[in-house]
């Protein structure tokens, strides 16, 4: 099953569609996201072909300039505005990548997306998930797109 | 004279994306009212004179399908028109939307310009 570039290319078209800020993906990486420095983490839950939590971490100065960026302000924290704005996100990829399963048959259902901050929190995954963890850059600093799934 | 639309999405973040979309695609609305999910917009129905609905159809308490479930057997307002704005594309969810009466459909993410060719038909 290939994650990785419908990650990509589901994230592309988000940021080249309703944000506007320049964007250059990498390749997948293997770090456990309390390692990452991130600060806010944006989360939605998919189930039916397999199971899977999609989440967006990083830190507050790159949440807040993807947040100002897709609302047309300049937050000064991490508010309600800028958590709604990466949970929706989240929520735009997973329809990407729904979107994108679909076509080889591969059903999906979504959840509703939430969003957590703060200075030290664990993100855990039932035990056995896989995990695909993608880095993106832009002008603020490197967001991560985190995949744990497992087949249904 | 301008018309008056009612976006329901339960991202405020959206809301204010779709507000800005229609600005920017340059329809002439009058008026344009919010609701966080199907049952608010059924009560915004009910008290607003609206010329058009965009709906999100993943949400909390009522979902957009069940608005419009809700909405179609509601003698005063079943003949709205409504468009669903979702990241629920796929072609069983529209033909679900559709049949309960939806004019058509918007994917999230979304530029201004597809709104208004959605939207310019039913104005």
């Amino acid at each position: 099953m290939e994650f990785v570039h419908k990650i990509q290319a589901a994230t592309e078209e988000i940021f080249a569609t309703m944000i506007f800020l320049d964007l250059t993906a990498g390749e997948q990486i293997d770090q456990k996201v309390e390692e990452l420095g991130c600060y806010v983490s944006a989360m939605i839950g998919l189930s039916g072909g397999f199971n899977a939590i999609l989440g967006l971490h990083c830190p507050a100065a790159v949440g807040m300039a993807i947040g100002g960026a897709m609302l047309g302000i300049d937050p000064e924290e991490v508010d309600e505005d800028t958590k709604d704005a990466l949970g929706e996100i989240t929520n735009m990829l997973a329809g990407g990548l729904k979107e994108s399963f679909a076509t080889e048959g591969i059903d999906l259902f979504l959840a509703i997306p939430t969003t957590i901050s703060g200075n030290s929190y664990k993100i855990s995954a039932p035990s056995g998930s896989n995990r695909v963890l993608v880095p993106f850059a832009i002008e603020a600093g490197r967001f991560y797109i985190d995949l744990k799934y497992s087949l249904a | 004279m301008g018309k008056t639309v009612l976006i329901v999405d339960d991202s405020n973040t959206m809301r204010k994306i779709v507000s800005r979309a229609l600005r920017q695609a340059g329809i002439d609305f009058s008026e344009i009212l919010e609701a966080g999910d199907g049952q608010e917009a059924l009560d915004v129905l009910a008290n607003n004179q609206v010329d058009i609905v965009l709906s999100d159809i993943n949400m909390p308490n009522m979902t957009g399908l069940e608005f419009l479930k809700a909405k179609a057997e509601d003698e005063a307002i079943k003949d709205i028109p409504v468009i669903m704005i979702s990241t629920e594309t796929g072609a069983d969810i529209i033909d679900q939307a559709k049949a309960l009466g939806a004019k058509g459909a918007v994917k999230k993410p979304f530029t201004p310009d597809l709104i208004n060719e959605v939207l310019a038909p039913l104005l």
